[in-house]
Protein backbone atom coordinates (compact mmCIF):
# COMPACT_ATOMS: atom_id res chain seq x y z
CA UNK A 1 0.00 0.00 0.00
CA UNK A 2 1.81 3.12 -1.06
CA UNK A 3 2.06 6.22 1.24
CA UNK A 4 -0.31 8.34 -0.90
CA UNK A 5 -2.57 5.94 -1.00
CA UNK A 6 -3.24 6.05 2.86
CA UNK A 7 -3.26 9.65 3.24
CA UNK A 8 -5.83 9.57 1.21
CA UNK A 9 -8.07 7.34 2.91
CA UNK A 10 -7.01 9.21 6.25
CA UNK A 11 -7.89 12.10 4.69
CA UNK A 12 -11.60 10.72 3.22
CA UNK A 13 -12.42 9.02 6.63
CA UNK A 14 -11.77 12.30 8.45
CA UNK A 15 -13.76 14.42 5.75
CA UNK A 16 -16.95 12.29 5.14
CA UNK A 17 -16.74 11.30 9.23
CA UNK A 18 -16.26 7.96 8.07
CA UNK A 19 -15.23 4.87 10.89
CA UNK A 20 -11.75 4.39 10.95
CA UNK A 21 -11.64 0.43 10.94
CA UNK A 22 -13.63 0.36 7.71
CA UNK A 23 -11.52 2.63 5.65
CA UNK A 24 -8.03 1.62 6.64
CA UNK A 25 -8.59 -2.15 7.42
CA UNK A 26 -7.79 -1.38 11.01
CA UNK A 27 -8.42 -4.14 13.80
CA UNK A 28 -11.35 -3.24 15.52
CA UNK A 29 -11.26 -4.75 19.29
CA UNK A 30 -14.34 -4.18 21.59
CA UNK A 31 -13.27 -5.45 25.06
CA UNK A 32 -15.73 -6.07 28.54
CA UNK A 33 -13.65 -5.25 31.31
CA UNK A 34 -10.92 -7.67 30.90
CA UNK A 35 -12.80 -11.07 30.56
CA UNK A 36 -13.02 -10.69 26.39
CA UNK A 37 -12.02 -9.32 23.72
CA UNK A 38 -13.92 -9.26 20.36
CA UNK A 39 -11.23 -8.67 17.59
CA UNK A 40 -12.62 -8.08 13.96
CA UNK A 41 -10.47 -7.05 10.93
CA UNK A 42 -8.02 -9.83 11.67
CA UNK A 43 -6.32 -11.41 8.79
CA UNK A 44 -4.30 -14.39 10.44
CA UNK A 45 -3.45 -16.24 13.95
CA UNK A 46 0.59 -15.56 14.73
CA UNK A 47 0.93 -17.69 17.89
CA UNK A 48 -1.26 -19.10 20.56
CA UNK A 49 -0.74 -20.07 23.76
CA UNK A 50 -2.58 -19.18 27.01
CA UNK A 51 -0.27 -16.28 28.19
CA UNK A 52 0.35 -14.65 24.64
CA UNK A 53 -2.21 -14.57 21.52
CA UNK A 54 -0.75 -13.01 18.64
CA UNK A 55 -2.75 -11.63 15.94
CA UNK A 56 -1.98 -10.21 12.06
CA UNK A 57 -4.10 -7.45 11.14
CA UNK A 58 -3.56 -5.77 7.40
CA UNK A 59 -1.01 -3.04 8.58
CA UNK A 60 0.60 -5.05 11.18
CA UNK A 61 0.28 -7.35 14.38
CA UNK A 62 -1.38 -7.59 17.54
CA UNK A 63 -0.21 -8.76 20.69
CA UNK A 64 -2.75 -9.52 23.88
CA UNK A 65 -1.06 -10.87 26.70
CA UNK A 66 -3.14 -12.70 29.71
CA UNK A 67 -3.94 -15.20 31.58
CA UNK A 68 -5.60 -18.59 30.83
CA UNK A 69 -6.42 -17.22 27.25
CA UNK A 70 -9.17 -19.13 25.18
CA UNK A 71 -10.60 -18.35 21.57
CA UNK A 72 -14.31 -18.80 22.23
CA UNK A 73 -14.87 -18.87 18.91
CA UNK A 74 -12.59 -17.94 15.76
CA UNK A 75 -13.94 -17.20 12.10
CA UNK A 76 -12.72 -15.76 9.08
CA UNK A 77 -11.97 -12.06 9.82
CA UNK A 78 -13.33 -12.47 13.70
CA UNK A 79 -12.10 -13.55 16.68
CA UNK A 80 -13.77 -13.92 20.28
CA UNK A 81 -10.84 -14.18 23.14
CA UNK A 82 -11.47 -14.97 26.55
CA UNK A 83 -9.51 -15.02 29.89
CA UNK A 84 -8.00 -12.50 31.77
CA UNK A 85 -6.60 -10.06 29.65
CA UNK A 86 -3.38 -7.88 30.78
CA UNK A 87 -2.18 -5.83 27.58
CA UNK A 88 -2.86 -5.62 24.16
CA UNK A 89 0.06 -3.94 22.46
CA UNK A 90 0.47 -2.67 19.11
CA UNK A 91 3.24 -3.26 16.14
CA UNK A 92 2.35 -1.67 13.11
CA UNK A 93 4.98 -2.60 10.24
CA UNK A 94 6.70 -0.05 8.66
CA UNK A 95 5.44 0.64 4.83
CA UNK A 96 6.70 -1.70 2.46
CA UNK A 97 7.64 -4.51 5.56
CA UNK B 1 -21.49 -15.39 15.42
CA UNK B 2 -23.29 -16.63 11.91
CA UNK B 3 -22.78 -20.05 12.76
CA UNK B 4 -22.59 -21.98 16.07
CA UNK B 5 -26.54 -22.15 15.95
CA UNK B 6 -27.79 -25.43 16.09
CA UNK B 7 -24.64 -27.54 15.97
CA UNK B 8 -26.26 -30.04 17.64
CA UNK B 9 -28.20 -30.86 14.28
CA UNK B 10 -25.00 -30.02 12.45
CA UNK B 11 -22.52 -32.40 14.66
CA UNK B 12 -19.23 -31.30 16.81
CA UNK B 13 -15.94 -33.13 16.77
CA UNK B 14 -13.66 -31.99 20.12
CA UNK B 15 -10.02 -32.82 18.79
CA UNK B 16 -6.62 -32.11 19.67
CA UNK B 17 -4.45 -30.45 16.93
CA UNK B 18 -0.73 -30.73 17.46
CA UNK B 19 2.34 -29.39 15.67
CA UNK B 20 4.96 -26.89 15.12
CA UNK B 21 2.69 -25.12 12.46
CA UNK B 22 -0.42 -25.12 14.60
CA UNK B 23 -1.36 -21.75 14.48
CA UNK B 24 -0.88 -21.21 10.59
CA UNK B 25 -3.00 -24.74 9.83
CA UNK B 26 -5.67 -22.97 12.01
CA UNK B 27 -5.65 -20.00 10.29
CA UNK B 28 -5.94 -21.87 6.62
CA UNK B 29 -9.12 -23.84 8.26
CA UNK B 30 -10.38 -20.92 8.72
CA UNK B 31 -9.90 -18.78 5.69
CA UNK B 32 -11.43 -21.97 3.85
CA UNK B 33 -14.51 -21.33 5.58
CA UNK B 34 -14.56 -23.43 8.95
CA UNK B 35 -15.31 -21.87 12.31
CA UNK B 36 -13.56 -23.54 15.31
CA UNK B 37 -14.51 -22.80 18.94
CA UNK B 38 -13.29 -22.90 22.12
CA UNK B 39 -9.63 -23.24 21.11
CA UNK B 40 -7.92 -23.73 24.68
CA UNK B 41 -3.77 -24.16 25.10
CA UNK B 42 -2.92 -27.72 26.53
CA UNK B 43 1.02 -27.43 26.53
CA UNK B 44 3.65 -26.26 23.89
CA UNK B 45 2.28 -26.95 20.41
CA UNK B 46 -0.41 -28.70 21.28
CA UNK B 47 -4.10 -27.50 21.44
CA UNK B 48 -7.98 -28.49 21.50
CA UNK B 49 -10.14 -27.49 19.65
CA UNK B 50 -13.77 -27.82 18.53
CA UNK B 51 -15.22 -27.90 15.09
CA UNK B 52 -18.56 -28.77 13.16
CA UNK B 53 -18.39 -31.80 11.35
CA UNK B 54 -18.87 -30.33 7.96
CA UNK B 55 -15.37 -28.72 8.16
CA UNK B 56 -13.61 -32.07 8.66
CA UNK B 57 -13.03 -32.76 5.25
CA UNK B 58 -10.90 -29.33 5.03
CA UNK B 59 -9.00 -30.24 8.33
CA UNK B 60 -8.13 -33.43 7.03
CA UNK B 61 -6.87 -31.74 3.39
CA UNK B 62 -4.65 -29.09 5.44
CA UNK B 63 -3.50 -31.29 8.30
CA UNK B 64 -0.97 -33.01 5.55
CA UNK B 65 0.86 -29.50 4.34
CA UNK B 66 1.44 -28.22 7.93
CA UNK B 67 2.14 -31.68 9.44
CA UNK B 68 -0.05 -31.17 12.28
CA UNK B 69 -1.65 -34.19 14.27
CA UNK B 70 -4.81 -34.83 14.98
CA UNK B 71 -6.56 -36.79 17.46
CA UNK B 72 -10.73 -36.85 17.95
CA UNK B 73 -11.75 -37.21 21.47
CA UNK B 74 -15.42 -37.10 21.45
CA UNK B 75 -18.05 -36.93 18.90
CA UNK B 76 -21.26 -35.38 19.58
CA UNK B 77 -24.60 -33.73 18.10
CA UNK B 78 -27.57 -35.70 15.93
CA UNK B 79 -25.28 -37.21 13.13
CA UNK B 80 -23.47 -39.44 15.57
CA UNK B 81 -26.39 -40.26 17.06
CA UNK B 82 -28.34 -41.53 13.75
CA UNK B 83 -25.37 -43.51 13.23
CA UNK B 84 -25.40 -45.01 16.61
CA UNK B 85 -28.55 -46.00 16.33
CA UNK B 86 -28.63 -47.53 12.93
CA UNK B 87 -26.37 -50.11 14.53
CA UNK B 88 -29.53 -50.78 17.19
CA UNK B 89 -32.27 -51.46 15.19
CA UNK B 90 -33.61 -53.26 17.61
CA UNK B 91 -34.07 -50.37 19.80
CA UNK B 92 -35.63 -48.28 17.22
CA UNK B 93 -38.19 -50.60 16.18
CA UNK B 94 -39.42 -50.82 19.49
CA UNK B 95 -39.46 -47.18 19.93
CA UNK B 96 -41.41 -47.10 16.78
CA UNK B 97 -43.65 -49.79 17.89
CA UNK B 98 -44.08 -47.64 21.02
CA UNK B 99 -45.53 -44.65 19.27
CA UNK B 100 -47.36 -46.82 17.11
CA UNK B 101 -49.34 -48.49 19.71
CA UNK B 102 -49.84 -45.59 21.56
CA UNK B 103 -51.34 -43.82 18.67
CA UNK B 104 -53.41 -46.89 17.77
CA UNK B 105 -54.26 -47.03 21.55
CA UNK B 106 -55.23 -43.27 22.15
CA UNK B 107 -57.51 -43.30 18.82
CA UNK B 108 -59.46 -46.57 19.85
CA UNK B 109 -62.69 -46.10 21.61
CA UNK B 110 -62.42 -47.97 25.35
CA UNK B 111 -66.11 -47.65 26.64
CA UNK B 112 -69.42 -45.94 26.22
CA UNK B 113 -71.35 -44.03 28.38
CA UNK B 114 -75.00 -43.78 28.35
CA UNK B 115 -76.48 -41.96 31.41
CA UNK B 116 -80.38 -40.45 31.60
CA UNK B 117 -82.21 -44.00 30.04
CA UNK B 118 -83.95 -46.90 31.12
CA UNK B 119 -82.16 -50.01 30.70
CA UNK B 120 -84.59 -51.26 27.69
CA UNK B 121 -83.69 -48.00 25.54
CA UNK B 122 -79.67 -48.11 26.54
CA UNK B 123 -79.58 -51.53 25.33
CA UNK B 124 -80.97 -50.02 21.79
CA UNK B 125 -79.09 -47.10 21.55
CA UNK B 126 -75.88 -49.64 22.01
CA UNK B 127 -76.88 -51.78 19.16
CA UNK B 128 -77.73 -49.16 17.09
CA UNK B 129 -74.21 -47.38 17.81
CA UNK B 130 -72.82 -50.74 17.29
CA UNK B 131 -74.55 -51.23 13.83
CA UNK B 132 -73.08 -47.43 13.41
CA UNK B 133 -69.33 -49.06 13.73
CA UNK B 134 -69.15 -47.35 17.37
CA UNK B 135 -68.46 -50.19 19.95
CA UNK B 136 -65.86 -50.34 22.70
CA UNK B 137 -62.28 -51.58 21.11
CA UNK B 138 -63.45 -50.08 17.52
CA UNK B 139 -61.13 -47.60 16.04
CA UNK B 140 -62.15 -43.64 16.08
CA UNK B 141 -60.34 -43.24 12.77
CA UNK B 142 -63.43 -44.41 10.76
CA UNK B 143 -66.17 -43.13 13.34
CA UNK B 144 -68.66 -40.36 12.26
CA UNK B 145 -68.97 -36.91 13.80
CA UNK B 146 -70.69 -36.78 17.02
CA UNK B 147 -73.35 -34.50 16.01
CA UNK B 148 -73.95 -36.96 12.63
CA UNK B 149 -74.33 -39.75 15.24
CA UNK B 150 -76.77 -37.85 17.55
CA UNK B 151 -78.78 -36.98 14.21
CA UNK B 152 -78.72 -41.14 13.52
CA UNK B 153 -79.87 -42.23 16.75
CA UNK B 154 -82.64 -39.46 16.97
CA UNK B 155 -83.67 -40.84 13.64
CA UNK B 156 -83.56 -44.03 14.14
CA UNK B 157 -85.15 -44.71 17.73
CA UNK B 158 -88.44 -42.38 17.70
CA UNK B 159 -88.20 -43.08 21.61
CA UNK B 160 -85.77 -40.31 22.31
CA UNK B 161 -86.73 -37.22 22.78
CA UNK B 162 -83.42 -36.04 22.31
CA UNK B 163 -79.74 -37.35 23.03
CA UNK B 164 -76.83 -35.70 23.44
CA UNK B 165 -73.38 -36.83 21.78
CA UNK B 166 -70.31 -36.10 22.67
CA UNK B 167 -66.55 -37.69 22.33
CA UNK B 168 -64.46 -37.25 25.55
CA UNK B 169 -61.23 -38.58 24.50
CA UNK B 170 -61.37 -42.58 24.08
CA UNK B 171 -65.34 -42.83 25.49
CA UNK B 172 -68.06 -41.73 24.27
CA UNK B 173 -70.80 -39.98 26.49
CA UNK B 174 -74.59 -39.74 25.65
CA UNK B 175 -76.94 -38.41 27.43
CA UNK B 176 -80.41 -39.50 26.36
CA UNK B 177 -84.19 -38.04 27.19
CA UNK B 178 -86.63 -40.37 26.82
CA UNK B 179 -90.05 -39.33 25.15
CA UNK B 180 -93.06 -39.41 27.81
CA UNK B 181 -95.96 -40.03 25.84
CA UNK B 182 -99.06 -38.49 27.71
CA UNK B 183 -101.45 -40.61 27.00
CA UNK B 184 -105.29 -38.66 26.80
CA UNK B 185 -107.16 -40.95 29.26
CA UNK B 186 -109.96 -41.30 26.63
CA UNK B 187 -112.86 -41.86 28.84
CA UNK B 188 -113.48 -41.87 32.79
CA UNK B 189 -113.53 -45.35 33.74
CA UNK B 190 -116.69 -45.94 36.38
CA UNK B 191 -115.39 -47.28 39.14
CA UNK B 192 -115.20 -47.58 42.86
CA UNK B 193 -113.63 -47.93 45.96
CA UNK B 194 -113.51 -50.80 48.30
CA UNK B 195 -111.53 -51.69 50.85
CA UNK B 196 -108.69 -54.16 50.12
CA UNK B 197 -108.05 -54.89 53.79
CA UNK B 198 -110.33 -55.16 57.28
CA UNK B 199 -109.37 -52.75 59.09
CA UNK B 200 -110.25 -49.55 61.20
CA UNK B 201 -110.44 -46.31 59.23
CA UNK B 202 -108.34 -43.53 60.36
CA UNK B 203 -108.37 -41.26 57.97
CA UNK B 204 -110.23 -40.70 54.80
CA UNK B 205 -109.30 -38.22 51.75
CA UNK B 206 -111.32 -39.19 48.83
CA UNK B 207 -110.14 -36.60 45.75
CA UNK B 208 -113.24 -37.98 43.24
CA UNK B 209 -115.94 -39.89 44.35
CA UNK B 210 -118.61 -40.31 47.15
CA UNK B 211 -117.77 -41.38 50.34
CA UNK B 212 -119.86 -44.36 51.96
CA UNK B 213 -117.93 -45.04 55.02
CA UNK B 214 -116.76 -42.76 57.99
CA UNK B 215 -113.13 -42.03 60.03
CA UNK B 216 -113.32 -44.38 62.80
CA UNK B 217 -115.75 -46.94 61.29
CA UNK B 218 -114.25 -51.06 61.12
CA UNK B 219 -114.83 -52.05 57.33
CA UNK B 220 -114.57 -55.82 56.31
CA UNK B 221 -112.76 -56.74 52.92
CA UNK B 222 -114.11 -55.58 49.79
CA UNK B 223 -116.67 -53.27 51.30
CA UNK B 224 -117.72 -50.05 49.16
CA UNK B 225 -115.57 -46.86 50.97
CA UNK B 226 -116.39 -44.24 47.98
CA UNK B 227 -118.42 -44.76 44.95
CA UNK B 228 -118.08 -42.92 41.62
CA UNK B 229 -122.02 -42.36 41.22
CA UNK B 230 -122.49 -39.07 42.28
CA UNK B 231 -125.93 -38.86 42.39
CA UNK B 232 -128.13 -41.74 44.13
CA UNK B 233 -129.41 -44.20 41.50
CA UNK B 234 -128.57 -42.00 38.95
CA UNK B 235 -126.67 -44.78 37.18
CA UNK B 236 -123.92 -42.09 35.66
CA UNK B 237 -120.04 -43.06 37.23
CA UNK B 238 -116.83 -41.19 37.34
CA UNK B 239 -113.62 -42.69 38.43
CA UNK B 240 -113.32 -42.21 41.94
CA UNK B 241 -110.12 -41.76 43.43
CA UNK B 242 -108.47 -41.39 47.35
CA UNK B 243 -106.87 -42.55 49.63
CA UNK B 244 -108.01 -44.43 52.91
CA UNK B 245 -105.97 -45.04 55.71
CA UNK B 246 -106.65 -47.61 57.93
CA UNK B 247 -105.58 -49.71 61.27
CA UNK B 248 -105.26 -53.15 60.18
CA UNK B 249 -103.83 -56.50 62.62
CA UNK B 250 -101.09 -58.87 61.55
CA UNK B 251 -100.77 -61.98 63.96
CA UNK B 252 -97.18 -62.88 63.44
CA UNK B 253 -95.21 -66.26 64.61
CA UNK B 254 -91.51 -66.09 65.09
CA UNK B 255 -89.21 -68.94 66.33
CA UNK B 256 -85.64 -67.83 67.20
CA UNK B 257 -82.89 -69.91 68.78
CA UNK B 258 -80.92 -68.49 72.13
CA UNK B 259 -77.70 -69.66 70.93
CA UNK B 260 -76.05 -68.88 67.94
CA UNK B 261 -72.94 -69.47 65.82
CA UNK B 262 -71.55 -66.60 64.28
CA UNK B 263 -68.60 -66.29 61.69
CA UNK B 264 -66.45 -62.84 62.06
CA UNK B 265 -63.63 -62.09 60.14
CA UNK B 266 -61.49 -58.78 60.64
CA UNK B 267 -61.40 -56.52 57.25
CA UNK B 268 -57.64 -57.25 56.49
CA UNK B 269 -57.28 -59.84 53.95
CA UNK B 270 -54.46 -61.44 51.87
CA UNK B 271 -54.65 -61.59 48.34
CA UNK B 272 -53.34 -63.90 45.90
CA UNK B 273 -53.78 -64.09 42.26
CA UNK B 274 -53.34 -66.97 39.41
CA UNK B 275 -53.36 -66.83 36.02
CA UNK B 276 -56.24 -68.94 34.68
CA UNK B 277 -56.98 -70.42 30.98
CA UNK B 278 -60.22 -72.47 31.72
CA UNK B 279 -60.15 -75.00 34.81
CA UNK B 280 -56.65 -75.29 35.20
CA UNK B 281 -54.87 -72.01 36.84
CA UNK B 282 -51.08 -71.26 37.59
CA UNK B 283 -50.51 -69.54 40.69
CA UNK B 284 -48.66 -66.44 40.27
CA UNK B 285 -48.40 -64.47 43.87
CA UNK B 286 -49.13 -65.67 47.66
CA UNK B 287 -49.46 -69.24 46.77
CA UNK B 288 -46.61 -69.71 49.24
CA UNK B 289 -48.76 -68.71 52.22
CA UNK B 290 -50.18 -71.48 54.60
CA UNK B 291 -52.95 -71.32 56.73
CA UNK B 292 -54.12 -73.55 60.27
CA UNK B 293 -57.03 -71.13 61.25
CA UNK B 294 -60.03 -71.64 59.42
CA UNK B 295 -60.40 -69.32 56.25
CA UNK B 296 -62.82 -67.77 53.79
CA UNK B 297 -61.56 -67.65 50.46
CA UNK B 298 -63.41 -64.96 48.06
CA UNK B 299 -62.31 -65.96 44.48
CA UNK B 300 -63.15 -63.12 41.36
CA UNK B 301 -61.89 -63.60 38.04
CA UNK B 302 -60.69 -60.39 36.04
CA UNK B 303 -60.66 -61.24 32.04
CA UNK B 304 -58.47 -58.94 29.83
CA UNK B 305 -60.04 -57.78 26.86
CA UNK B 306 -57.63 -56.90 23.95
CA UNK B 307 -59.75 -54.88 20.79
CA UNK B 308 -63.00 -56.12 21.74
CA UNK B 309 -61.63 -59.62 21.54
CA UNK B 310 -61.80 -61.36 25.12
CA UNK B 311 -58.30 -63.18 25.65
CA UNK B 312 -58.75 -66.82 27.49
CA UNK B 313 -56.19 -66.27 30.06
CA UNK B 314 -57.77 -64.84 33.01
CA UNK B 315 -56.52 -63.26 36.06
CA UNK B 316 -57.70 -64.89 39.07
CA UNK B 317 -57.63 -63.28 42.85
CA UNK B 318 -58.36 -64.75 45.63
CA UNK B 319 -59.07 -62.57 48.67
CA UNK B 320 -58.52 -64.78 52.09
CA UNK B 321 -59.89 -63.90 55.39
CA UNK B 322 -59.18 -65.16 58.44
CA UNK B 323 -62.88 -66.71 60.02
CA UNK B 324 -63.25 -67.29 63.53
CA UNK B 325 -66.23 -69.03 64.52
CA UNK B 326 -68.43 -67.92 67.74
CA UNK B 327 -71.09 -69.24 69.66
CA UNK B 328 -73.30 -66.47 71.47
CA UNK B 329 -75.92 -67.39 73.90
CA UNK B 330 -78.41 -64.77 74.23
CA UNK B 331 -80.56 -63.83 77.18
CA UNK B 332 -84.14 -64.68 76.54
CA UNK B 333 -84.80 -61.09 76.44
CA UNK B 334 -82.54 -59.88 73.84
CA UNK B 335 -83.94 -63.12 71.93
CA UNK B 336 -87.48 -62.08 72.50
CA UNK B 337 -86.59 -58.58 71.43
CA UNK B 338 -84.38 -59.80 68.16
CA UNK B 339 -87.31 -61.72 66.99
CA UNK B 340 -90.08 -58.86 67.28
CA UNK B 341 -87.06 -56.70 65.00
CA UNK B 342 -87.32 -59.26 62.51
CA UNK B 343 -90.83 -59.79 62.55
CA UNK B 344 -91.55 -56.57 62.11
CA UNK B 345 -89.13 -56.17 59.33
CA UNK B 346 -90.21 -59.10 57.21
CA UNK B 347 -93.96 -57.77 57.54
CA UNK B 348 -93.09 -54.30 56.31
CA UNK B 349 -91.27 -56.28 53.63
CA UNK B 350 -94.33 -57.68 52.20
CA UNK B 351 -96.40 -54.62 52.89
CA UNK B 352 -96.78 -51.48 50.66
CA UNK B 353 -94.18 -48.95 51.21
CA UNK B 354 -96.11 -46.13 53.08
CA UNK B 355 -96.99 -48.85 55.47
CA UNK B 356 -96.09 -48.22 59.27
CA UNK B 357 -96.47 -50.27 62.02
CA UNK B 358 -97.87 -48.66 65.11
CA UNK B 359 -97.78 -50.91 67.70
CA UNK B 360 -96.98 -54.48 68.74
CA UNK B 361 -97.82 -56.82 71.40
CA UNK B 362 -96.53 -60.22 72.38
CA UNK B 363 -99.90 -62.56 72.76
CA UNK B 364 -97.92 -65.58 73.50
CA UNK B 365 -94.25 -67.00 74.61
CA UNK B 366 -92.59 -70.62 75.24
CA UNK B 367 -89.50 -71.66 75.37
CA UNK B 368 -88.81 -75.54 74.43
CA UNK B 369 -85.44 -77.20 73.12
CA UNK B 370 -83.49 -73.54 73.38
CA UNK B 371 -86.08 -72.20 71.36
CA UNK B 372 -88.30 -69.29 72.16
CA UNK B 373 -91.27 -69.66 70.07
CA UNK B 374 -93.45 -65.66 69.91
CA UNK B 375 -97.02 -64.56 68.28
CA UNK B 376 -97.08 -61.20 68.33
CA UNK B 377 -100.43 -59.10 66.88
CA UNK B 378 -98.86 -56.15 64.85
CA UNK B 379 -100.89 -52.90 64.61
CA UNK B 380 -100.16 -51.32 60.84
CA UNK B 381 -101.50 -48.19 59.56
CA UNK B 382 -101.78 -48.76 55.73
CA UNK B 383 -103.74 -47.26 52.73
CA UNK B 384 -106.46 -49.86 52.26
CA UNK B 385 -108.18 -48.14 49.23
CA UNK B 386 -108.58 -50.56 46.09
CA UNK B 387 -110.41 -49.42 42.92
CA UNK B 388 -112.91 -51.69 41.52
CA UNK B 389 -114.17 -50.69 37.91
CA UNK B 390 -117.76 -50.90 37.47
CA UNK B 391 -119.05 -52.88 34.35
CA UNK B 392 -122.14 -50.70 33.67
CA UNK B 393 -123.91 -53.11 31.35
CA UNK B 394 -124.22 -51.52 28.10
Amino acid sequence: MSKWQNQLRNWVSQYFDLPADVMLDLPRITTIGSLHAYIENCTGLLHFSDREVRIQYRRGELSIKGKDLRIKMMLKQELLLEGELISIDFKELKEGG
Amino acid sequence: MRRGQLTVLQGTLVLTVEGQLLEAFIHACVKQGCTFSDITYLNGRKVKVTVLLQDWPVLRRLRKNYRCKIKILTKKGAPFFLNRLRSRKALVTAVLIGFIAAFLLANTLWSIKITGLDPELEAEVESKLSSYGIQPGSSTFSMKQPREIQRLLLEDIPELLWVGVKKQGTSYQLYGVKQTNFDEADKPKPSNIVAAKKGLITKMFISKGRPTAEVNEVVKKGKLLATGELKEDSGEFIEAEGEVLAETWYRVEVDSELEREQNITDGDADHSFSIAINDFSIPVWGFWRKYEEQVRMESYNHSLELFGWKVPVQLRESLIYNNEEQQQSLSSDQSVNNSVETAKQSLLLQLDEEAEITDEKILHESKDHGKVKLILLVKVEENIAETKYVSQGD
